[in-house]
């Protein structure tokens, strides 16, 4: 095999230059024992080869995946050789072979290759694997007879119409996904199972829909209702229950990473709540799918989004926000974006987008720069891993505030950009009258250094050594020749080095605060800074044994004290009046005009600067400089919000401008009327009720980042520069809208992209049958497992995108109606030989309820489920001791009242210490995007439901509710709590046990008034509370 | 350098999923698809497990000595150069600037700028048996010396402690990855079938920074994640019985579930009823035994005062009384996180001149204790006992935000750090690894983190190679894509 063409692209020669790892792979076993599986477990995968005419994705890629592209593929290119695109096997390889020559088989290379019988020659190498079998080789000849016609891998090609295909029974469909069902069922010679019993059927639907079990009376009315359209009533009865938002946003929560803890070491509360509260009640009043993502993924960009919209963007601020002091903000910054292309392209394309961060997908038609690409289009928002979550939104906590809140902050807006504009006219028009000024002495309080450097006509002032936090700079500058007088200074902070900061940003700087005086001549004091201001705390990091309060506290305090100190400083000569500063950017994440006051807020580039940045001080009138003077600036940079990384200025440039046209703006009747307006709004806006919530925000566009490439996927290694969009197999987005996030939203929700409508139903039908038609939900691409039925899943795309319009509860109301779904559960001798696993629905669904419904269902059986709806996350009774998170002392506070008995899904979700009895029952730490949940059975679970406090109290609450229903008659509240657990009417041989269980409890509390009294006011209700733990714990309880 | 193409999948793209494997329940399927599934291996290499007893011993890959392994974590990064490496240079150099080229191209957590190299805070001394060179925090463990193998070229890519120990427990600085103890008890099983196979605990008042995570099973099937047990309350969540049900009591409820249980599975036929039947018969079994071993009440008192014990409290010396209890009823992992040794000179705890001393003292009695006990009982040579951190300290004195601090303390280091191991196949009294005067850089070739696990799984019996699980396309390894390298001069 030749060596890598010098054409190739760093990456590649890279992976070239590895060697050949041998890789020990009997395909031959290996093949073997996959198709033993497949044929005899699995009949989904059993599909017989034709041999009538070569289809590519069907007959060829297989034969590439399983042999080549090992090799010759994504990652590793041998030979420059790729069998991932059609272009790349039609060119000549670094051999100058062709090595598929469409209709000429006899002259392609790798025809030549797989049958050569030289063992050094032939493909793939013997060390490797196996030579090809007959058939294969057969195949791929015929194949480049018939002109090597290339396929997309099914999933990125979009979904096609399906006729509805002939079946046995036709009576039997009653929807038209169920000809689909039927006909696998026919061609496997399999029949569908009988109609579920109605109870049955009632169970299922109602967990599926709204997460509760029936209540008695439900179940009464379905059984007594003769109607002919009995089933559509129970359906459309729980689709209209708002139980069904709460159901279905737990699924969201999960892909959305939702939790109200921030992540990481600290893991400290964040609010994010809002959001868990649009999904419910998105999912209750039907928005059509397309909107719910757009809205998701750009809800701040729509034209006159609304403070619900915005919130939707909470979606993407689920990303971790590390604390860790001494964590770099921009490493997780970039963390933060390339989670939201991962969680974007699992949670709602089905695809594994990750391994194109380091390489080109492995096997998927995914190239290295596609991952950039779609990474450009999220690297432009404004949150910066900032302990304070900036930016966020005062989402008012009354909704019927969110109007007026957002006409507020329309105004504030609106009179914002007026004063911007006002500015800028301004600041073009005496863009000339700036004269530079050349410090010519400059010192810095603690082990910061100043350097000052000179570069033709401009004069920087540099820091070097130890850049320390807190450092006050005193810069004198002799009063420039030809000007007279001033009216505002300039103020540039510049990254050390521009063209590399551009793409892997300098630590920022904030002037916490700046002041300055006139010294006249002869009057020079020594040039020394500013006395040392001795702080009180010394060091900012937090002390171990402190609360996040407590901190806080310290901190205020210690800034307190350093305003006082600074305060008490006077600089010689006169000090200058400033009264404004106009920064650079529209919403700047603190207000400019902090740089005039003494704490420790004010303008500059927090936490990093990627681009000379500059602000305007403007003073409140004009002053003349004596000629021979001397300015003296003094600078203090207090600001400790970049996480214990000093917000110093490291390069300074400074400019003076005499004009009276900065001095008549800011007295101007329109300018001081507008600011007296905004302050009025913002006060206005600050009285309404509110929680302050991370959302996202696009940065000015005059700001806006640029992506590079990560070589290897490094952050700190940057390659080319690229331009936002979405992967080139998909086409491109429109050309006449901004590559934005709203762009990328609108082209997921259309035609063009054949996998949204696709990972969108297969996600409804596996919450309902258990295993999605694709079964790996978060892997459509080709190295996840091919869907079940492939025309049903077109089918369903196509229908719930087209006819439905994108409706969940209309697609899922055609699901639940269907004779497949209605199907008993029991699983015949036949099915279990022949599908096990039930991925033919020859049978009904019957999957253990997730921890959610666990939780839900025990509360509601009991009576004590509370039906509050909505609000902050809530606090149920869990072990003490399982919030122990380092640098923060939040405490788990039991809720009170009917909020200890909320559904699961308002339970407080942190990230680092779940709730246990959810994490129990396979709850995912919501860290990253679960687009499944596995489930699993373990000795763990059945601690929780035997034993939890949580679950005693339940029992205990249960038999109180029989008590009054039924009192003392054990043999018919058994019967009534079977009823209320499960649905039904206890079996004879059943209700014998339980009640047999409950004579032998009650002889031994009868006999132990102790143990008795702790479960109950008598032995009688004592035995029952055992009964009730044990129908809590049943499988047909456990299951739905 | 990387070898990525050796861990794709040649044979197959097909995604294998979890479900297979847990639903494959009772049918033989899943030993069948793991057989199927030995993508890199030939099919006797590979894992095969039986979903129904997800925790069957299996055989080691390669004869070891270990059966059990007690794996000790030092959250937040004790100071090697104020416990096992010693550097006469640094106490020449104390105060004066740290050389310019060790700090080009470095990122730290909290140093900034040019910061002075701090001499070691301890005086050190050579043990009398080996010659080697300990400092005067650990008077007991000196003893043991000669017991212990030292790998001072320890290397991460990590500084911050969460990602840090991330990648030391899953191998991954990212979450979503499998630990080091669900990686070993998914490779052999667990012989203790009424216990827990991995069992975590904590001590020094806090989580470790990386959360439960550490111990997570990532994309392998959540029955081989860490059971987190606790010293005060409960062992295991919920494992007594509520206040009222006694053990006769419990038992007889089990009893009726499964009986009731046994009739839905006459009539629905569902495979998974039987299995949790199971689970509920385990999780009784599991009541009484976990409670037992984890009452200490029933040791000696010499035991308790040799390991300085105070039963009720949470204490990483209640913790090694514990291990050892856990070891010698057939738990495979054990893994202590002991917070408390972040000292960079902020606040008197977290500093070395005052917390640290602290720390070493009941830490040095405890690892003391856990050595000589388990050799007593003849089980150290079974066990195998790691002691390390995330990172190690850097030779620099923290100079936090640029400004002198008013404790000493060292920042995070990830460049060179001391791990030691004892026990089952180790060799004894023993150094690996040399570093430069300061002890910044190794002057060996560093041992990483995935060498260093690949040379604990190799110790257990396990090949980092062989040991992988097939997700998102790729074979998982607890070593990762990257290449690793067991350091066969440990081992005995």
């Amino acid at each position: 095999m030749s060596h890598a063409s010098k054409g190739q692209s760093k990456h590649t020669s890279h992976l070239r230059k590895m060697g050949r790892r041998s890789i020990a792979v009997s395909g031959c076993v290996f093949l073997i024992s996959l198709s033993l599986f497949k044929s005899k477990q699995d009949p989904v995968q059993a599909q017989v080869t034709p041999v009538a005419k070569v289809e590519f994705a069907r007959d060829i890629r297989p034969i590439f995946n399983k042999n080549c592209v090992a090799c010759h593929g994504g990652i590793k290119q041998a030979s420059g050789l790729s069998f991932i695109l059609r272009e790349k096997i039609l060119q000549p390889a670094d051999s100058g072979e062709i090595p598929v020559v469409p209709g000429d088989p006899d002259h392609s290379e790798l025809i030549r290759k797989i049958t050569s019988k030289d063992a050094g020659d032939r493909m793939p190498p013997p060390e490797r694997g196996p030579a090809l079998s007959e058939h294969e080789i057969a195949l791929l000849r015929q194949w480049i007879k018939e002109g090597a016609k290339w396929e997309e891998h099914w999933a990125y090609v979009s979904p096609r119409a399906q006729p509805l295909p002939e079946v046995s029974n036709a009576s039997w469909c009653l929807q038209p996904l169920d000809r689909f069902v039927l006909a696998r069922l026919d061609k496997e010679q399999l029949k569908p199972s009988a109609p579920a019993e109605r109870t049955q059927w009632l169970r299922r639907v109602s967990f599926d829909l709204t997460g509760l079990p029936p209540t008695t009376g439900d179940t009464k009315a379905f059984l007594d209702d003769q109607r002919p359209d009995s089933f559509e009533r129970v359906v459309d009865r729980l689709l209209d229950s708002s139980a069904f938002g709460e159901r279905w946003a737990s699924i969201w929560l999960d892909l959305s990473r939702y939790a109200d803890t921030m992540g990481f070491e600290r893991d400290a509360t964040r609010t994010v709540w809002p959001y868990r509260d649009w999904l419910i009640r998105a999912f209750n009043s039907d928005m059509s799918y397309d909107q719910f993502i757009i809205r998701q993924l750009a809800g701040d960009l729509l034209p006159d989004a609304t403070i619900d919209d915005r919130v939707a963007t909470v979606f993407h601020r689920n990303t971790q926000t590390n604390a860790e002091g001494g964590t770099d903000d921009e490493e997780f910054r970039v963390a933060a974006v390339v989670d939201r292309v991962n969680t974007t392209w699992e949670a709602m394309q089905g695809v594994t987008f990750r391994c194109a961060q380091c390489h080109s997908h492995p096997y998927d038609p995914i190239q290295h720069t596609d991952f950039y690409r779609f990474l450009g289009i999220f690297n432009s928002t404004r949150d910066w891993d900032l302990k304070s979550e900036t930016p966020v939104l005062r989402v008012p906590l009354n909704r019927s505030d969110d109007q007026h809140a957002q006409e507020l902050d329309r105004q504030i807006a609106s009179a914002e950009r007026d004063e911007a504009e006002q500015v800028r006219r301004v600041a073009l028009t005496v863009e000339k009258d700036w004269q530079p000024l050349h410090p010519a002495h400059a010192a810095s309080t603690k082990s910061t250094k100043l350097e000052i450097h000179k570069t033709g006509d401009l004069t920087d002032v540099v820091t070097s050594g130890t850049v320390s936090h807190g450092s006050r700079f005193t810069i004198d500058i002799p009063v420039p020749p030809s000007v007279g007088r001033v009216t505002a200074i300039r103020v540039e902070g510049l990254p050390k080095d521009i063209a590399a900061a551009r793409l892997t940003p300098e630590l920022g700087f904030v002037i916490s605060q700046l002041r300055m005086s006139v010294i006249p001549p002869n009057v020079m004091p020594a040039t020394q800074p500013e006395p040392e201001v001795v702080e009180a705390n010394s060091s900012t990091a937090p002390s171990t044994q402190l609360s996040e309060a407590e901190l806080q506290q310290q901190a205020a305090e210690a800034e307190r004290r350093t305003a006082a100190q600074e305060a008490a400083i006077v600089l010689p000569g006169t000090e200058l009046r400033f009264s404004h500063v106009f920064g650079d950017e529209m919403e700047p994440f603190q207000d400019p005009e902090g740089s005039l006051n003494r704490d420790a807020a004010g303008w500059g580039a927090l936490p990093r600067i990627d681009r000379p940045r500059h602000a305007e001080f403007v003073l409140d009138e004009p002053v003349d400089l004596p000629a021979g003077g001397t300015l003296r600036l003094v600078m203090t940079f207090n600001n400790a919000a970049g996480d214990d990384m000093p917000q110093v200025m490291n390069r300074g440039r400074f400019s003076i401008s005499s004009s009276q046209q900065w001095t008549d703006l800011i007295h101007e009747q329109s300018f001081t009327d507008r600011r007296s307006q905004i302050a009025a709004v913002r006060q206005q806006r600050q009285s309404i009720t509110a929680v302050a919530v991370p959302v996202m925000k696009e940065q000015d566009p005059g700001q806006a980042r640029v992506t590079a490439m990560f070589v290897r996927g490094n952050w700190l290694d940057k390659g080319d520069v690229v331009l936002p969009g979405v992967p080139k197999m998909f086409g491109q987005l429109p050309s006449d809208a901004p590559s934005d996030r709203l762009a990328l939203a609108k082209w997921m929700a259309s035609p063009d992209d054949p996998l949204t409508a696709r990972v969108a139903v297969n996600r409804l039908w596996e919450q309902l049958f258990g295993t999605g038609l694709v079964e790996t939900l978060e892997d459509f691409g080709s190295s996840g497992l091919p869907p079940s039925h492939p025309e049903l899943l077109d089918y369903l795309a196509l229908r719930f995108r087209n006819e439905l319009g994108w409706s969940t509860k209309k697609m899922l109301r055609e699901f639940v109606l269907s004779a497949t779904y209605r199907q008993d559960a029991m699983v015949r001798p036949d099915l279990l030989q022949k599908d096990p696993r039930n991925r033919l629905l020859a049978r009904g669904p019957r999957t253990r309820l997730t921890a959610e419904m666990v939780r839900d269902q025990a509360l509601a059986v009991s009576g004590l489920l509370s039906g509050k709806m909505f609000g902050p996350p809530v606090m149920p009774q869990q072990p003490d001791g399982i919030w122990r998170s380092v640098y923060n002392q939040s405490r788990w506070q039991t809720s009170q009242g009917e909020d200890r008995y909320r559904r699961g899904v308002y339970t407080f979700w942190k990230r680092t210490a779940g709730y246990p009895a959810a994490a129990m029952f396979d709850a995912p730490s919501r860290e990253v995007c679960t687009a499944r949940r596995i489930s699993t059975n373990t000795p763990l679970q059945a601690l929780v439901t035997m034993n939890d406090p949580v679950y005693m109290e339940c029992a205990q609450a249960l038999v109180n509710r029989l008590n009054v229903e039924s009192p003392n008659d054990p043999a018919a509240q058994i019967a009534r709590a079977w009823q209320l657990a499960t649905g039904k009417i206890p079996d004879d041989a059943d209700a014998k046990l339980l009640l047999s269980l409950y004579e032998r409890s009650l002889d031994k509390y009868a006999k132990d008034s102790t143990a008795s009294g702790k479960l109950a006011d008598s032995p009688q209700h004592a035995a029952m509370v055992v009964v009730a733990n044990a129908i809590l714990n049943l499988d047909v309880v456990m299951t739905k | 350098m990387s070898d990525c193409d050796q861990h794709f999948p040649h044979g197959s793209l097909r995604q294998v999923t979890r479900r297979h494997f847990l639903e494959g329940c009772g049918m033989g399927l899943g030993a069948l698809w793991m057989a199927a599934n030995g993508f890199g291996a030939t099919a006797s290499d590979s894992i095969v497990r039986d979903p129904a007893h997800p925790m069957t011993v299996l055989p080691q890959q390669i004869p070891a000595q270990a059966k059990s392994i007690i794996y000790l974590h030092m959250a937040g990064a004790p100071s090697q150069l104020e416990l096992f490496q010693h550097k006469p240079e640094l106490v020449k150099l104390n105060g004066k600037d740290c050389p310019q080229e060790f700090l080009d191209g470095k990122r730290f957590a909290f140093i900034r700028g040019v910061p002075q190299l701090l001499g070691p805070v301890f005086p050190f001394h050579q043990e009398a048996k080996t010659g080697m060179w300990i400092s005067d925090r650990m008077p007991l463990f000196e003893k043991l010396m000669d017991k212990v193998c030292f790998i001072h070229t320890m290397q991460t890519d990590q500084f911050n402690h969460a990602p840090a120990q991330l990648l030391v427990n899953t191998g991954n600085q990212n979450l979503g990855y499998a630990s080091f103890g669900s990686w070993v008890t998914y490779g052999l099983g667990t012989v203790n079938q009424n216990m827990p196979g991995y069992v975590v605990l904590l001590s020094g008042g806090k989580n470790p920074d990386g959360g439960k995570a550490l111990w997570g099973s990532g994309f392998l099937p959540s029955v081989y994640q860490g059971v987190q047990c606790r010293s005060e309350g409960d062992p295991v969540l919920f494992l007594s019985n509520p206040p009222g049900i006694d053990a006769n009591t419990r038992d007889d409820v089990v009893k009726t579930i499964a009986e009731i249980n046994r009739n839905d599975y006459a009539q629905a036929g569902d495979p998974e009823t039987l299995t949790r039947i199971s689970q509920f018969e385990l999780a009784f079994r599991m009541q009484s035994n976990a409670s037992d071993a984890f009452d200490m009440s029933r040791e000696s008192p010499e035991t308790h005062m040799l390991y300085g014990t105070q039963p009720g409290r949470e204490s990483f010396n209640n913790n090694c009384l514990l291990a050892r209890r856990l070891v010698e009823r057939g738990v495979r992992f054990v893994q202590l996180f002991d917070w408390g040794w972040d000292s960079h000179g902020t606040s008197a705890d977290g500093s070395l001149d005052l917390g640290f001393k602290t720390k070493c003292a009941y830490m040095d009695r405890a690892v003391y204790a856990l050595l000589t006990d388990l050799e007593q009982r003849g089980l150290l040579k079974e066990t195998l006992v790691v002691w390390g951190a995330e990172f190690g300290r850097t030779p620099m004195r923290e100079n936090r935000g640029g400004v002198e601090m008013r404790f000493i303390g060292r920042d995070h280091h990830p460049t060179a750090f001391t791990v030691w191991m004892a026990g089952a196949g180790v060799k004894p009294g023993f150094s690996y690894g040399q570093t430069d005067p300061i002890g910044f850089n190794p002057t060996t070739p560093p041992v990483l983190i995935r060498d260093f696990q690949a040379t604990v799984l190799r110790l257990m019996g396990l090949d980092h190679k062989k040991l992988f699980y097939p997700y998102q396309g790729l074979e998982q390894r607890l070593t990762s894509v990257k290449p690793a390298r067991v350091i066969q001069e440990v081992i005995a």
